[in-house]
């Protein structure tokens, strides 16, 4: 057994890593297009405001995930001598803490907004000698913004499952939070035009308790993972069904009477220990042992440090 | 879209002040800041705005009614939409933008360096003796350029010195802009927050205005001024 042991994704896994990593890439590219645009169309209007700092948050998930991109394949060492999983575990805590602090501040500015009765102000604009209502273009501006978040968000999610990579996931959380929140400012705008000053606040304030309740969920998760809780699936709704799998298989090697197993989550990998009880008088334990670490890494990819160990018997 | 929506009237207002205004009564708060705004006595007001608010009256159908104060008071009273806009030389710097809704700068008016005729505007101020109406942002200015300020109660053209004028006096009182401009005011007039139909209406009629238009009409309420 080699002690420090360097983890690489499986061939087709890193080739859609490397699609995962330019996605982000396009993303910030992305958001910080939107945060110019928006701050030019923003003029004296707080209707666009939330769209606007969102975007700047929507810019934490994706570094988080290239920061942690550099990191989590570094070979373990003296100082880190489980390896730098946990750095994707680190950035999934920072993501979902963005998407939290989002959430929260687009509930507080659109209820402080209701509470004032403030009535947002939008004025005329004037675009190469023509004349219009500033309005239409914030409209033409977020529907804009919005293209290129369900593109992005769709895209993610779908790597996301398939990499088990849940900072993936909460960016593709956030791509979604950004364009429903861009839909709102839309339907806002809409109904600031026909006279209802309060249509912008309301409709933000539907999609803020949304993004707060995705954002309650995936830090929770964030947290639970650092926990060391039993692995669950991406999004967080269901256990992981790999460690009950592999336990089944190791307890069908016949000089096995009995085994448990103890999984966590260190960013893509599931790291633990497999407790077994061989049969007595089995001959060539020692070979046998190493067999079965070797069984359960080639069982799946996200199999990676895990440490065998026998006992003569199991108290539950 | 957009032609669609001019026709069904879009934006609308979230109050009914278009609708009041047009063919019924504009308030109009006033204050004293000529020659934008001259308020004297119970008179009519006078200045340049004055005249452009006028104007848009007569193009709505409607009714003036002025009422004079200070900016605090006035504001107050727009933000509730007791008036229906308030002007007095507003610039888009102005602090009121939680009470009011300033328009799009319809003008932008610089304040300049200028020489009578005779007189030469050096290239550094630094011990320059520039007059300069007295208790003005210019004064200061004009002291961090490092000249040597002479304060007078109005600028008149015949002080023998370079002075510092608004860009519409360079004509009238015979002066040549120099290069040291001294600020740039955006001027716009405010509204009742929200009241985005009647804002488009305002803007409409204000953008339309030249900048000539606006020199014109400051000329003219510098001469009226000054023969009273």
């Amino acid at each position: 057994m080699r002690m420090y042991d360097r983890f690489e994704l499986p061939p087709d896994k890193a080739a859609l890593h490397r699609r995962a990593i330019r996605l982000e890439w396009w993303t910030i590219v992305f958001f910080a297009t939107a945060v110019g645009l928006l701050a030019v169309t923003l003029g004296q209007s707080q209707a666009m405001k939330a769209a606007w700092i969102e975007d700047m948050l929507g810019l934490v998930p994706p570094a988080a995930f290239l920061i942690a991109a550099r990191y989590r394949n570094r070979t373990p060492n003296d100082r880190f001598p489980y390896g730098y999983h946990r750095s994707v575990s680190v950035a999934f805590l920072a993501g979902s803490v963005a998407l939290l602090g989002l959430g929260g501040y687009v509930v507080y500015d659109s209820i402080v907004r209701l509470l004032a009765r403030e009535r947002p102000p939008i004025g005329l604009v004037e675009i190469l000698g023509h004349r219009f209502w500033l309005g239409w273009l914030m409209i033409v501006v977020l529907l804009a913004t919005m293209v290129p978040a369900i593109l992005l968000g769709r895209a993610k999610q779908r790597i996301a499952r398939e990499l088990h990579d849940k900072v993936l996931f909460a960016d593709a959380e956030m791509n979604r939070a950004d364009w429903l929140t861009a839909g709102a400012a839309v339907l806002g705008i809409a109904g600031i035009a026909v006279g209802l000053w309060w249509a912008d606040a309301v409709a933000a304030l539907i999609i803020g308790a949304d993004i707060v309740r995705d954002g309650v969920r995936t830090t929770r998760g964030a947290v639970a993972d650092l926990m060391d809780n039993k692995p669950r699936v991406v999004d967080g709704s269901r256990e992981h069904p790999l460690p009950g799998r592999l336990l089944s298989a190791v307890l069908d090697h016949d000089w096995i009477t009995d085994a448990r197993l103890r999984l966590r989550e260190e960013g893509h990998v599931f790291v633990g220990e497999l407790i077994v009880v061989p049969s007595p008088g089995t001959d060539r334990l020692v070979e046998r042992l190493e067999a079965l670490e070797r069984f359960a890494r080639d069982f799946d990819w996200r199999v990676h440090d895990l440490v065998v160990a026998p006992v003569s018997r199991i108290d539950t | 879209m957009l032609l669609v929506a001019t026709a069904c009237g879009l934006p609308r207002d979230t109050g009914t002040t278009l609708a009041d205004v047009r063919g019924g009564v504009l308030r109009v708060g006033v204050t004293d800041n000529p020659p934008w705004v001259a308020v004297a006595g119970d008179e009519q007001p006078a200045g340049a705005e004055a005249v452009l608010v006028t104007r848009l009256a007569e193009r709505l159908g409607a009714r003036v009614e002025w009422y004079p104060g200070s900016e605090s008071e006035l504001m107050a009273a727009v933000k509730d939409r007791v008036l229906d806009l308030v002007v007095g030389g507003l610039t888009a710097d102005a602090p009121w933008t939680k009470e009011a809704s300033l328009t799009k700068p319809y003008v932008t008016m610089r304040t300049l360096v200028a020489a009578p005729a005779g007189v030469r505007v050096p290239g550094d101020l630094t011990g320059q003796r520039v007059a300069v109406t007295g208790g003005t942002a210019e004064v200061a200015a004009l002291t961090s350029e490092g000249a040597d300020v002479v304060a007078v109660p109005e600028v008149t053209g015949d002080e023998g010195l370079p002075v510092v004028v608004g860009e519409w006096r360079l004509t009238e009182l015979g002066l040549t802009a120099s290069r040291h401009e001294l600020g740039a005011a955006d001027h716009v007039w405010a509204l009742p927050p929200g009241e985005n139909g009647w804002q488009a209406e305002v803007e409409r009629f204000l953008l339309g205005l030249s900048h000539a238009e606006v020199v014109r009409l400051l000329v003219a309420a510098e001469r009226a001024e000054a023969g009273r």
